[in-house]
């Protein structure tokens, strides 16, 4: 595979940021990393960066992959505590199902750490969760005030947001972040229009070519998340919405994750922001938090840490670029399949 | 007896009760909101129908000698994977890739047929394991990442002739070749056949395996094809692509009159069910509905619409009925 080498390279970069702040464990652990798919960049990049940190460490990792069955998870992590392991590390599929693995983890203490998405009850276990609502508040925020400053005459202006999973509380989290942003400006956007993703690439195009034709003149498209750009693209591409900064024709576009795809495109000028997720944050902050508690002899840790993350924007891409995972394996050439 | 025009109408209503229903849909949407009936709309929703209506019509095929497949889901994502590999790895061009996605389609389909028709398991369990197997596979291939296609590849997916969507082109040419496999052909007539009765026609002299084998091979092919379809129209393949999407496509063929009992359905019942569900999606878009109360309002219309067509049955097959005198 083309994509290893540069999944290696990244993988390194955060072995170096996070190994090195790792607790020294008297032993060894092993740790089970039960993740639900790895269906977008994002889940790619974070797998990587949290299993080859543990091995660079000299943890053992048993991976399992739920291939996005919340019941197949409950068994693997079941498994896995039978196996006795040290901790568990999950990628939950939904936040119910997440409260019932934590709770199985800690009713058999082991400890247990949640990455990036959230259980709806966040009073067990270690989780760690990206501010959705305030990244994505911070993106469309940028993404309003673009709008607003490119408009021509006095007529509000009509937002989009394809919102992704209903069950999935970081697409909730995002859409409560959009919604915040857009109401800070009652007086310049009519209603947001509401497309249907359910995180699928097929449903977010049918629906999305409905809601074009229905109102063809979007003047914003928020994303909740970035892997759907390109679906994105090939409905706007055949009418013309597909321009770069400056051109006629423009959509105000944004996203929310950070992948290399958006990278490329805030560089191309075809989107204007993105909310970014520290992801090597949030894979470091896992780790210590589950080896120190390893480390502690804490069966029941329970603890939330907050990535706040940021927004990429077309103003502050210059600065703050290599602070975004996406364009640091964009760098690496992960877009070079 | 002479009919009355009330009879007749409810004749009329109960031949194409299905057809009456889909317009139902439609001019409710319509009057809701009037754009939903531009030629643009219309076009977009049998444009979009297409990627589960070609899958659809395979499956037609399987349900009429009372079968199920459900790992054409898994089969319209490694299909186009295998495809891609071709294209990126060795430089084949869009029309090879597009054959090489049937090719790998038609493998898959053997692979179905081999289990279910030689070893004799039954065709739920098969499947079910092949759809697991399928995608397991893709997933090893691709180490679960996303795959992006070269270029071209959505020049071909968003091109159109005539001012008609190159999904709606296919979507037609694959109706018509199966309306005619199945209602001119021996291989059309054997698989009813062996639908309405598989023992009355094993003793008839039909070689009742090569058929089975047949179907399952042509509802592969064909989810393959809608697969790359799909993907033609984006240019990158995620792992979770196509999940759940035999259920859609089992749906599409019963909504449009297939039984899953075996032996009734054809390939327009394929096209009406598959466009009848997506004109219901993108009208709930179009009149703004809920993203909650959508998934509800969409179940609601599909089994009112499938409780209708069995009562529509049951008045068909009573107006069909005929007495020793007159009542």
């Amino acid at each position: 595979m083309r994509h290893t080498k540069s999944m290696i390279a990244a993988g390194a970069i955060a072995v170096a940021g996070a190994a090195a702040t790792l607790p020294g464990t008297a032993s060894a652990a092993s740790i089970c990393f039960a993740f639900q798919d790895l269906e977008t960049e994002f889940w790619v990049a974070g797998h990587t960066a949290i299993t080859r940190t543990l091995e660079e460490a000299g943890h053992t990792v048993i991976e399992r992959n739920a291939n996005e069955d919340a019941n197949r998870q409950l068994e693997q992590v079941r498994d896995c505590i039978a196996q006795g392991v040290d901790g568990v590390i999950i990628i939950p599929q939904d936040g119910e199902s997440a409260v019932t693995i934590v709770n199985e983890a800690q009713d058999n203490d082991v400890p247990i750490a949640v990455f990036n998405r959230p259980p709806s009850d966040l009073s067990n276990g270690i989780i760690v969760v990206a501010d959705n609502a305030s990244i994505a508040s911070q993106a469309v925020d940028f993404l309003a005030q673009e709008a607003i400053a490119n408009r021509q005459g006095d007529e509000k202006l009509t937002p989009l947001i394809i919102v992704g999973d209903l069950g999935d509380p970081n697409a909730i989290g995002r859409k409560d972040g959009f919604y915040e942003a857009i109401n800070r400006y009652p007086d310049d956007f009519n209603t947001p229009i509401e497309v249907a993703s359910e995180w699928d690439a097929a449903t977010a195009l049918a629906n999305l070519e409905a809601a074009v034709t229905a109102n063809p003149d979007i003047d914003l498209l928020f994303t909740s998340s970035d892997f759907l750009f390109p679906t994105i693209r090939s409905v706007f591409e055949p009418r013309g919405m597909w321009k770069q900064r400056g051109e006629d024709g423009h959509v105000i576009m944004g996203g929310l994750d950070g992948d290399a795809t958006a990278c490329q495109l805030l560089k191309e000028g075809y989107i204007d922001a993105t909310g970014v997720q520290d992801l090597y944050f949030e894979a470091e902050a896992a780790l210590n938090a589950i080896l120190s508690a390893i480390e502690a002899g804490e069966a029941q840790p329970n603890e939330v840490i907050e990535d706040p993350g940021f927004a990429l924007t077309s103003a502050n891409l210059a600065e703050r670029e290599m602070d975004m995972w996406g364009c640091v394996l964009l760098s690496e050439g992960f877009l070079d399949n | 007896m002479t009919d009355t025009p009330k009879d007749r109408l409810t004749g009329f209503i109960a031949r194409h009760g299905t057809i009456v229903m889909f317009l139902l849909i439609v001019l409710v949407f319509g009057t809701q909101a009037p754009n939903f009936l531009g030629p643009d709309n219309l076009a977009n929703i049998i444009k979009q129908a297409s990627f589960i209506g070609i899958a659809a019509i395979g499956m037609v095929f399987v349900l009429l000698t009372a079968g199920i497949d459900l790992s054409v889901g898994s089969v319209m994502y490694l299909g186009p994977l295998i495809a891609g590999f071709a294209m990126r790895d060795f430089g084949v061009g869009v029309a090879g890739g597009l054959l090489v996605a049937v090719a790998a389609g038609a493998i898959m389909g053997a692979i179905n047929a081999f289990l279910i028709v030689y070893l004799r398991i039954i065709p739920f369990i098969v499947t079910l394991s092949t759809l697991f197997f399928f995608r397991g596979f893709g997933a090893w291939l691709t180490s679960s990442r996303q795959f992006d296609f070269p270029d071209e590849i959505r020049a071909f997916g968003l091109s159109s002739v005539m001012g008609i969507p190159t999904p709606i082109l296919f979507f037609v040419a694959i109706a018509a070749i199966a309306h005619v496999v199945l209602s001119r052909t021996t291989f059309g007539r054997q698989v009813y056949a062996i639908g309405n009765d598989p023992a009355a026609a094993e003793k008839a002299g039909i070689s009742t395996w090569r058929v089975k084998a047949g179907v399952y091979i042509i509802c592969s092919t064909l989810a393959a094809l809608s697969g790359f379809i799909l993907i033609a129209q984006i240019g990158r393949l995620d792992t979770g692509f196509g999940e759940g999407r035999e259920f859609d496509v089992i749906a599409a063929a019963v909504l449009g009159g297939a039984s899953l009992f075996g032996g009734i359905g054809t390939a327009f019942s394929a096209v009406i069910g598959a466009t009848m569900i997506q004109a219901v999606k993108t009208g709930l878009v179009f009149t703004g509905v809920s993203l909650y109360l959508q998934p509800m309002l969409q179940g609601l219309i599909i089994f009112v619409a499938v409780f209708l067509d069995s009562f529509r049955a049951s008045q068909l097959e009573m107006l069909q009925r005929r007495f020793i005198r007159p009542l």
